[in-house]
């Protein structure tokens, strides 16, 4: 949506103001983006194991998503209280317009160097 | 998966979780953790997942989950506004409490200016002996003896080896560097002036002579050790015999410049000439050896050079890779074969210690040199230290007294939303800002009383102030005193209920009124106890300079016997009795104030038991010594020339006739070395010493062709300056060689109790310094005690209260402190002082008076600082306080 309006030029400046996300950071507003509502310390935490296949910690993912929320890429709020967790409320957490803009200059950004690769490093399939 | 019970994660991590977890995150990552926890437990099995679960707990140790949300809306916590803010109050409350203001920055700046002066002089203390490129492997030789269950300890480091004898003991520096691969450089080192038989040694080159204090020193000397050479060969400036360096100044005192010096030959004691072979710079106060000039240890070894004391020092440097403690192995193993001068049953063994140590580790505990100017250092730092504790007492006392006044504001501030620790860093940046001005203060105060001050203590001491180290020490104090003083305060003000003050009520809790005055209590016994002390040392100090010494000190000078003065003594003192204002000529191996000689073995005598061990000091004198003296006789009679065998008779006094146990003393033979004779009367004890030292047996023979010695001459009372004129002029034609030099026996005698008068000066201006504190504090809580009664006190005399009764009101309180001061500081002091006088042999006693006198004298002060408010509140009108209701 937004790469048209990005000359090549102010690239670099943009991802520079806006994504000050670390690579861990990005997994897990991806995450947060993928698991629709559902987002949690542990769900989290399972996900990004099945898909990255990386070992991850809670203590990890719960100092991302405050660090996450502090940049208002995700907002959270109290669940109910549920039974598998004896009776404790769990914090869900949802990607904010401002986290989704984020992901999406990132991958701008990197689509675009992509291209700009030449056809011999292009492992082929991309 | 079906169990009897829900598993569990353990409840230790879980408890750990909710201790350290902040509450607002605890729910969810409790939560959290619970679910993984369930999860693995269906995973891996629950011994796994509990262990899983310990290391998650462990994991979020971390600050974002410890970091507890702020209560109110976070702003920063310092901002710009805030503390111009702060410092506007802080300037207003300074402005408005002029006297209290003043009171705090005097009481602080005081005992900054006391801490700096220490500060200083333990940095010159410190320096001292610092200044050498090889300190970290420089060392100084000393000796432990283990004999008859007695450890004793030494310097001395003159070893009888094998061969027996006196020039083998001279070479124990260089045998030991030979022999011994880790060490590079060893010198023994000599002085020429100390005591017992120290003194300046005269130099001649052509018409000018000068006697000059200097020390003999092993050819590495200048090699282990930096003194600057300006002129002349480092190398091999002491090695060679008859070779000499001296200073610039004694250069400059010869040969006008230190090039001009080299190679010249010099007269010395008019017997020897050296050749000047190097140039040293003066010797700064920085080096614990002093020396004008430093003769080669070769010349020693040959010449008859003669030391102030057989018991010279060595000291070594080790090389680079050596280790202290093998090579003190290494040198114990390598004397034992050889020494020959070790007592049946005595175990000696040598140690090293750091050079950098000896000046202030130079007395010896337990045979190690343990103790020393360490003492003094540690001492002073402490009053330091407690003088401004002193000080920030006083700050804590009026900040806390006054909080009543800051009560509302406090109260208003805390509804207005600041926080607990806002107040704190308010209170703070007060005393700090207070802190500030009295160490600006106390800076400039010691800037203008250090020239004083160096007089005082007779040193150069500059304050480097552009030097890290003072910055440092600077910034040091400022902190303490700033949280010393302020962090009670700050803490107690803070804790204001806001409610409660606003409503007017006093929050004044018992545990505060105690606190305030054990504060001020405390200050009053360190000042009894510093008047106590005060007391007593000059009071010991008078003791000693004025007691009775059993002869007569006044009106008595010495001269040393050197040159032409021993052969042609009798016709200097014919001669010299016939001068003006000199009574009586006489003679003396030992000056009488301080005869430093002791010796046990020469001395035999009737009936000596087998096992004795009396130690003696011997003197030779001449025939009109006692009378010259004004010495007692208690039996027999004095040495006479009438009796032409008294030149083999003895005298001993009362003590060596105790010690010796002879029964009947008169006749009796005695022998000191080959001479044998008769004992023709004892003398009354009388003081030889100082009076550190108990008196010793004494034993006195005639001789009067010694060629050492002094020359003692009584003046007329009243005609000092003609006796010296007289004298000199005797003494320039028979004696031309040398230069003419005297001492006053009074004078010196003083001198022995040099570090008693600094003490007793010391120890006056810090009781004077406490007094003023503590009375600065004192008429701080009287001030606010006043101000806070005033209208109690108008209803008073309203009703009918006389002014003595108001007085009376005021000050009960505070006297009452004071004697319960009074009570804690007398036990302390006296144990004190009992330890400080065990230093004398001759002590004065310490009785109830003394501890009166420091009492009322507090009692008095106290009294007055309180009565100057008590009156005023006393005389008010009462109208005037009882009006604005």
């Amino acid at each position: 949506v937004a790469g048209h309006l990005i000359s090549k030029n102010r690239n670099n400046d943009l991802t520079m103001k806006r994504a000050h996300l670390g690579e861990f950071e990005e997994i897990v507003l991806l995450m947060v983006a993928m698991l629709e509502g559902n987002a949690y310390g542990v769900s989290i935490a399972h996900e990004i194991i099945a898909q990255t296949n990386r070992d991850v910690g809670l203590n990890q993912v719960h100092a991302s998503l405050q660090r996450l929320e502090g940049k208002g890429m995700v907002a959270s709020k109290m669940s109910d209280p549920t039974r598998e967790r004896g009776g404790r409320r769990k914090r869900l957490f949802n990607i904010t317009a401002y986290g989704r803009q984020t992901l999406i200059d990132i991958q701008t950004v990197r689509t675009s160097i992509w291209n700009l690769l030449p056809s011999s490093v292009k492992p082929t399939g991309i | 998966m079906k169990t009897s019970s829900e598993p569990t994660p353990p409840l230790w991590a879980t408890r750990l979780l909710r201790w350290y977890c902040a509450p607002n995150l605890l729910e969810e990552v409790e939560g959290d953790l619970h679910e993984e926890f369930i999860y693995q437990v269906g995973e891996v099995g629950l011994k796994k997942a509990q262990r899983n679960y310990i290391t998650n707990v462990l994991g979020f140790v971390r600050p974002f989950a410890i970091k507890r949300k702020s209560s109110s809306i976070s702003t920063p916590f310092l901002n710009m506004n805030m503390c111009k803010h702060f410092l506007t109050v802080a300037f207003r409350t300074l402005i408005r409490q002029k006297v209290f203001s003043f009171i705090n920055v005097a009481g602080l700046s005081l005992g900054m200016v006391c801490c700096l002066f220490i500060f200083l002089w333990v940095q010159d203390e410190k320096g001292v002996d610092n200044f050498h490129a090889h300190r970290d492997a420089l060392y100084r030789i000393y000796q432990t003896t283990h004999a008859e269950g007695e450890i004793s300890g030494s310097y001395a480091t003159p070893f009888v080896t094998s061969s027996g004898d006196f020039k083998e003991a001279l070479s124990f520096a260089e045998n030991l560097k030979q022999d011994i691969p880790e060490i590079k450089y060893a010198t023994s080192y000599a002085t020429g002036y100390e005591l017992p038989w120290g003194h300046p040694e005269t130099f001649q080159v052509d018409n000018k002579i000068y006697k000059l204090e200097g020390s003999r020193a092993g050819e590495d000397f200048f090699k282990m050790l930096s003194y600057d050479i300006v002129a002349g060969d480092r190398e091999n400036a002491l090695k060679n015999l008859n070779s000499l360096a001296i200073s610039r100044k004694m250069a400059e005192l010869f040969f006008d410049t230190p090039e001009g010096a080299i190679g010249k030959s010099i007269r010395y004691e008019n017997k020897l000439d050296l050749v000047i072979t190097a140039v040293f710079e003066n010797v700064s106060s920085e080096s614990s050896l002093k020396f004008d000039y430093l003769i080669s240890w070769e010349t020693c070894k040959t010449q008859r050079i003669e030391f102030a004391s057989n018991d010279w020092v060595t000291f070594i440097l080790l090389e680079d890779n050596a280790a202290a403690k093998e090579t003190e192995m290494k040198i114990n193993r390598w004397l034992k074969g050889r020494r020959i001068d070790v007592r049946e049953g005595a175990k000696v063994e040598l140690g090293l210690q750091r050079y950098s140590d000896q000046y202030l580790f130079s007395n010896f505990v337990n045979g190690k040199p343990q103790a020393g100017r360490m003492e003094y250092v540690n001492i002073f730092s402490g009053v330091a230290i407690f003088i401004l504790i002193m000080a920030c007492i006083n700050f804590m006392n009026l900040a806390t007294a006054r909080s009543l006044k800051r009560a509302k504001e406090i109260g208003v501030r805390k509804v207005i939303g600041s926080s607990r620790i806002s107040l704190v860093v308010q209170f703070l940046g007060e005393s700090s800002l207070l802190s500030l001005l009295a160490l600006m203060l106390s800076v400039t105060l010691t800037l203008i009383l250090l020239p004083a001050f160096n007089i005082f203590t007779g040193k150069q001491i500059t304050f480097a102030f552009f030097e890290s180290s003072s910055w440092v020490f600077l910034m040091c104090l400022l902190l303490f005193t700033s949280l010393a003083a302020g962090c009670y305060p700050a803490l107690f003000l803070s804790s204001f209920k806001p409610v409660r003050t606003l409503k007017g009520m006093v929050p004044v809790t018992w545990v505060s009124i105690w606190f305030r005055k054990g504060l001020a209590g405390f200050q009053f016994v360190l000042s009894i106890v510093l008047m106590v002390a005060t007391i007593v040392v000059s009071q010991q100090t008078g003791y000693v300079q004025n007691t009775h010494l059993g002869y007569d000190k006044e009106n008595l000078i010495y001269i040393r016997i050197e040159g032409e003065l021993n052969p042609k003594y009798q016709v200097f003192k014919e001669q010299v009795s016939r001068m003006p204002g000199i009574a009586m000529v006489d003679r003396s191996s030992e000056a009488p104030h301080a005869m430093g000689f002791t010796v046990v073995g020469p001395i035999n005598w009737e009936g000596k038991p087998k096992d004795a061990d009396v130690g003696f000091k011997p003197t030779s004198v001449g025939f009109d010594f006692l009378k010259l003296m004004n010495l007692k006789i208690t039996a027999g009679r004095g040495f006479s020339r009438a009796h032409v065998t008294d030149t083999a008779a003895f005298m001993l006094n009362e003590e060596a006739v105790k010690q010796m146990g002879l029964k009947n003393p008169i006749g009796a033979w005695v022998s000191a070395w080959d001479k044998k004779g008769h004992i023709v009367g004892i003398l009354k004890d009388y003081h030889m010493n100082s009076l550190h030292e108990p008196i010793n047996p004494l034993i006195v023979d005639v001789k009067e062709d010694l060629y050492f010695g002094v020359i003692i001459i009584r003046t007329e009372p009243g005609k000092t300056e003609e006796a010296l004129v007289s004298l000199e002029k005797v003494y320039k034609e028979i004696n031309p060689n040398y230069p003419f030099d005297y001492q006053f026996v009074d004078q010196e005698y003083d001198k022995l109790y040099r570090n008693e008068q600094v003490m007793a000066k010391l120890s006056t201006a810090f009781a004077g310094l406490a007094i003023i504190i503590s009375c600065l504090g004192l008429l701080g809580l009287v001030m606010f005690s006043a101000e806070q009664r005033t209208k109690e006190i108008g209803i008073r005399k309203v009703l009918g209260a006389s002014i003595a009764d108001i007085i009376n009101l005021l000050s009960r309180d505070f006297l009452k402190l004071i004697m319960v001061a009074f009570l804690i500081a007398a036990p302390v002091s006296g144990y004190f002082m009992h330890r400080w006088l065990q230093n004398f042999a001759f002590q004065i006693e310490l009785s109830w008076w003394i501890f009166g006198l420091a009492g009322a004298a507090a009692l008095l002060i106290a009294l007055l600082t309180v009565c100057i408010q008590a009156v005023q509140s006393a005389v008010a009108n009462p109208v005037d306080s009882l009006k604005s209701e």
